[in-house]
């Protein structure tokens, strides 16, 4: 969910760009470092965050019957871990405002702040905790995905609520407002991204070992050397 | 056609050999002007500026600007309405100053969706990304960035291939159906994305361009004519968005 353009005062879009900046500048941090280290991610990562961008353009089905779009702050933060996810998030959502016009320059820095940098973290957080607890990966990634979005879908509606707060019960009547009208659209999305994580895992264990134990998403197994996907194996065009 | 229709304006845009810093100057005085100017006048003016300029000197297509400001459009009126809602007692009821309250808010938010329009239909991203490097984005950024925005189209592609040929073998017919096949195409496009960067990188460091992509930037000369007139402008309208 993006927040529009001009649609928070400018204290607050100032406010938010600060909140984030730390996060994205680490992010960027790490990917500087990383592309010095081993110059062929930058094309790793550039295809990460076109995989993320292109993600949104995949249509969910509803049981609500109208249909939305995943976000993919989760599968990204499972992936590429959040401190990537935060820079790689933040041009995905520059990407949107210009090419989309879906959010905007000025909330950039909030809707950074809630999808790039809440989103991804607390879907991390909540993978690991399923992970260490002795939960399968499929779990965690349901887990990830779903949270990562919920997480999302609250920060946002407690940014708008603190922007526009309710003339008689301030805040929390706000707050109240705002959760309830999204939870319409993005509880369901929630649960229906999950359900698309788990579905894509079960094709990536398959058909992407190598590159998920690359990613140390999967540990390595003793074996052959694992075989770099081929284009016959991408997934299959059903 | 690349399936983006904003891009494909901004590449066919009058306004495409600009240059970008001249662009941005007056894409982001309306975009602040909005945003700080009172919504009356001031927001009106600044969409009426953005959607005058756009449809006129710059020849974007209407049509596709007209889509372009409605897709924000479902987000800003919920939002609008949500927010001078009131929760009081007695239960729902409108907040005393509703009218004006939402007014206001649509007004900032056509307005400012409409100036960013401006510069996404006229200049496109492989102009700006140049003007992050001059902001002092460290060029790791700056290039996966750029090859983030050359890959997308090829995974776009990719993407609508895949799901015409899952719709023709029934893939998406019933919701069991349309999850399995969305959750194989996610996977599909994943892994050609990781297929086509590392074939990328093969090809680039048997060309020995291991330090990154260069590319020689297009030069786009700034007109001193269109910063002139931008910059007396964006004062006018400030005068009478402030004075009125």
């Amino acid at each position: 969910m993006h927040i529009a353009e001009g649609f928070l005062p400018p204290a607050h879009a100032i406010g938010w760009t600060i909140a984030a900046a730390p996060f994205v500048v680490h992010g960027a941090r790490a990917v500087v470092t990383e592309v010095r280290e081993n110059p062929e991610s930058t094309l790793l990562l550039g295809a990460a965050g076109a995989f993320t961008f292109v993600l949104s353009a995949i249509k969910l089905p509803s049981i609500t019957g109208s249909s939305s779009h995943p976000t993919g702050t989760g599968l990204g933060a499972v992936l590429f871990r959040p401190p990537a996810m935060a820079l790689l998030g933040t041009v995905v959502l520059l990407f949107q405002a210009l090419l989309l016009a879906h959010g905007g320059l000025t909330t950039l820095g909030a809707n950074a702040f809630s999808m790039a940098v809440v989103g991804p973290w607390a879907g991390y957080a909540v993978y690991r905790l399923v992970r260490r607890s002795g939960g399968g990966l499929l779990p965690g990634v349901f887990a990830a995905m779903a949270v990562a979005d919920l997480a999302t879908y609250v920060t946002t509606a407690l940014q708008l609520a603190w922007a526009h707060p309710d003339a008689a019960s301030g805040f929390a009547g706000a707050a109240a407002k705002f959760l309830s009208v999204f939870a319409f659209t993005q509880v369901p999305l929630a649960i229906g991204e999950g359900l698309l994580g788990v579905l894509l895992f079960r094709v990536l264990v398959v058909n992407a070992r190598p590159e998920l134990e690359r990613l140390g998403v999967l540990r390595r197994t003793p074996g052959p050397d694992p075989a770099p996907v081929a284009e016959s194996t991408a997934g299959g065009e059903r | 056609m690349t399936g983006l229709a904003i891009d494909d304006a901004a590449w066919a845009s009058a306004w495409r050999l600009r240059s970008p810093a001249d662009k941005l100057l007056l894409s982001g005085g309306l975009v602040l002007a909005a945003l700080v100017l009172p919504a009356w006048p001031g927001s009106l003016l600044v969409g009426l500026a953005a959607v005058v300029l756009a449809l006129g000197p710059a020849r974007v297509p209407a049509r596709t600007f007209g889509r372009a400001v409605r897709l924000p459009l479902a987000f800003i009126l919920i939002g609008a309405v949500t927010a001078v809602v009131q929760v009081g007692d007695g239960g729902l009821g409108w907040a005393p100053d509703a009218v004006t309250r939402a007014g206001g808010l649509v007004g900032h938010a056509v307005a400012g969706s409409a100036a960013v329009l401006l510069l996404a239909t006229t200049t496109p991203m492989s102009d700006l990304l140049p003007a992050l490097h001059r902001m002092r984005v460290p060029d790791a950024v700056v290039e996966v960035a750029s090859v983030t925005y050359r890959m997308l189209f090829v995974l776009l592609t990719s993407l609508s291939t895949i799901r015409e040929a899952q719709a023709a073998r029934m893939g998406h017919a019933g919701i069991r159906n349309s999850y399995r096949s969305s959750g194989m195409l996610a996977a599909a496009v994943l892994t050609r994305s990781w297929d086509r960067a590392r074939r990328l990188s093969d090809g680039l460091a048997g060309r020995g361009m291991e330090t990154g992509l260069r590319v020689l930037p297009e030069v786009l000369p700034s007109s001193p004519r269109f910063v002139a007139s931008t910059v007396v402008g964006l004062a006018a309208l400030v005068t009478v968005g402030v004075l009125a």
